[in-house]
């Protein structure tokens, strides 16, 4: 009795690791892969192939506020703007020109001591905001680095054309309109 | 040497035409041709009546009321509840009321939750017979959601998504078929009837299977490898630094998934639970064991 109550305790104990595998587990579907969950590497490569739209989240400051316009007591209690702001030029994970283009083209967004500053109070959830100002943050990056598009010789010749046959209308209305105004004074006696 | 039947009859296939109309007919006596009757009895009008459409074959339409608007033709198509016996419906769950639920203890966290943990604490249930699929993550009080979970629902937004995963937790979207629901439901009601655990059916329609296999989704049938890579992609779009999952003490908790055929966590299809005398009754032959784990 007493060995019988042994052997029950000892088996309880035992923790066996729980393995059922059907015929449509993980494993029998994807064959040879790790099955596990993992964080893949989140250093961004901007050196070569310009930019990935991977931009690393710990080198911006995120703060958040209450938003303006109505809404009760929603808008008066939650922190739904996001504020977004960094240091261009010291932005390493962008290249050079990139950081130049940017400073350029975002004066208005750019504060005296050089810190780009976005903001967004789109919706009512902060988490929404903060992918609305993500996704104005790369539209400006990728702004910043398009090439201009070449103007094909077509364009440019048409473009040249234009620009001749605009002053030459304004200079003819101009002949018109002198002569309109010398026809009201009175003539000249020679 | 001499052909055998079969070579015989896969030749004449091979060389006799189409089979059509024209060269098929019923088997002798299949069915015997109606004689026009005769006599007193089958005579005279033949059973076609006196005059009118019956005698003259100029029958009206079926349906026709002799010009009034025809009960066929009186009521419009309204189609209001046209397939509402085949729709799934996903009841919702905020992640408010999810915090609501582990900040009172009602969940716990350092076990992976699934549809049996959230129907168990008894503020929530699904009815399977309303068509009920399971639950549905919303993203209301995303913003203050702070709890680390291991986390299997029905149906899951983007947003709900990434509230889950900015908090260290996983999220992982799963298929249960009606009869599986009513077990996972209500666990201790299905284990008084005696009956063995059901394996858990696949996704019914190509749309559910889609969509439970895209690793965007969370899908339980999906690549883990494509859906780490999600996740990393979904932390890029909502601005948030991806918590290592590795260095996560609760690491192996966190990761720790249920076959696509288990209902129960711990618990294999087949086994039969006896609540009164808390024994685990398992299949012993071979046939069975194959069946359930096929």
């Amino acid at each position: 009795m007493a060995l019988r109550k042994f052997i029950n305790f000892n088996t309880f104990n035992i923790i066996r690791p729980f393995c059922f595998k059907s015929a449509i587990s993980l494993e029998n579907l994807y064959p040879n892969k790790s099955l596990k969950i993992f964080t893949p590497q989140q250093t961004v490569e901007q050196s070569t192939g310009g930019f990935t739209g991977h931009i690393p989240i710990e080198k911006l400051q995120i703060t958040y506020s209450r938003s303006s316009g109505p809404g009760g007591q929603n808008v008066n209690t939650l922190n739904s703007k996001v504020d977004l702001r960094f240091h261009v030029e010291s932005a390493d994970w962008l290249s050079s020109e990139v950081r130049a283009k940017l400073m350029e083209m975002n004066k208005t967004k750019i504060s005296k001591e050089g810190f780009l500053i976005l903001r967004s109070e789109k919706t009512r959830s902060q988490q929404l905001n903060v992918a609305d100002i993500m996704q104005k943050l790369r539209a400006i990056i990728r702004a910043a680095e398009a090439e201009p598009e070449p103007i094909s010789e077509e364009s440019e010749e048409r473009a040249r054309k234009r620009k001749l046959k605009a002053a030459r209308l304004r200079l003819q209305e101009k002949r018109n309109r002198s002569f309109t105004k010398s026809q009201r004074q009175a003539p000249v006696d020679f | 040497m001499s052909k055998n039947i079969t070579e015989y009859a896969l030749s004449m296939l091979r060389s006799l035409p189409r089979v059509s109309l024209s060269n098929i007919r019923d088997n002798p006596r299949a069915y015997r041709p109606t004689k026009r009757g005769r006599g007193q009895h089958g005579g005279d009008k033949h059973g076609a009546g006196n005059k009118g459409s019956g005698q003259r074959q100029n029958y009206m339409r079926l349906g026709y009321e002799t010009g009034n608007n025809p009960f066929y033709l009186r009521f419009p198509l309204e189609p209001y509840y046209k397939g509402q016996h085949l729709r799934r419906e996903y009841p919702p769950i905020t992640l408010h009321q999810l915090q609501k639920l582990i900040d009172t203890n009602r969940l716990d966290t350092s076990e992976p939750i699934d549809l049996t943990a959230i129907c168990n604490s008894g503020l929530f249930t699904i009815l399977p017979e309303r068509r009920q699929y399971g639950f549905q993550l919303k993203d209301e009080g995303a913003d203050i959601f702070k709890a680390k979970v291991n986390i299997e629902v029905q149906w899951a937004s983007e947003p709900a998504i990434a509230a889950i995963e900015r908090n260290g937790g996983v999220i992982t979207v799963a298929y249960y078929d009606i009869h599986s629901l009513f077990a996972a439901v209500n666990p201790i009601k299905f284990f008084r009837k005696g009956e063995p655990i059901p394996r858990r059916m696949i996704p019914y329609t190509d749309e559910l299977a889609a969509y439970y296999s895209d690793p965007a989704n969370r899908g339980y049938l999906a690549d883990p490898e494509k859906v780490s890579w999600e996740r990393f992609v979904l932390s890029q779009k909502y601005g948030y630094v991806l918590p290592c999952l590795e260095n996560d003490p609760d690491y192996e908790m966190l990761i720790q998934r249920k076959d696509p055929r288990q209902i129960f966590q711990g618990l294999e299809p087949g086994w039969i639970i006896n609540l009164k005398d808390k024994k685990i009754l398992k299949p012993k032959s071979k046939e069975l064991n194959e069946f359930y784990s096929s």
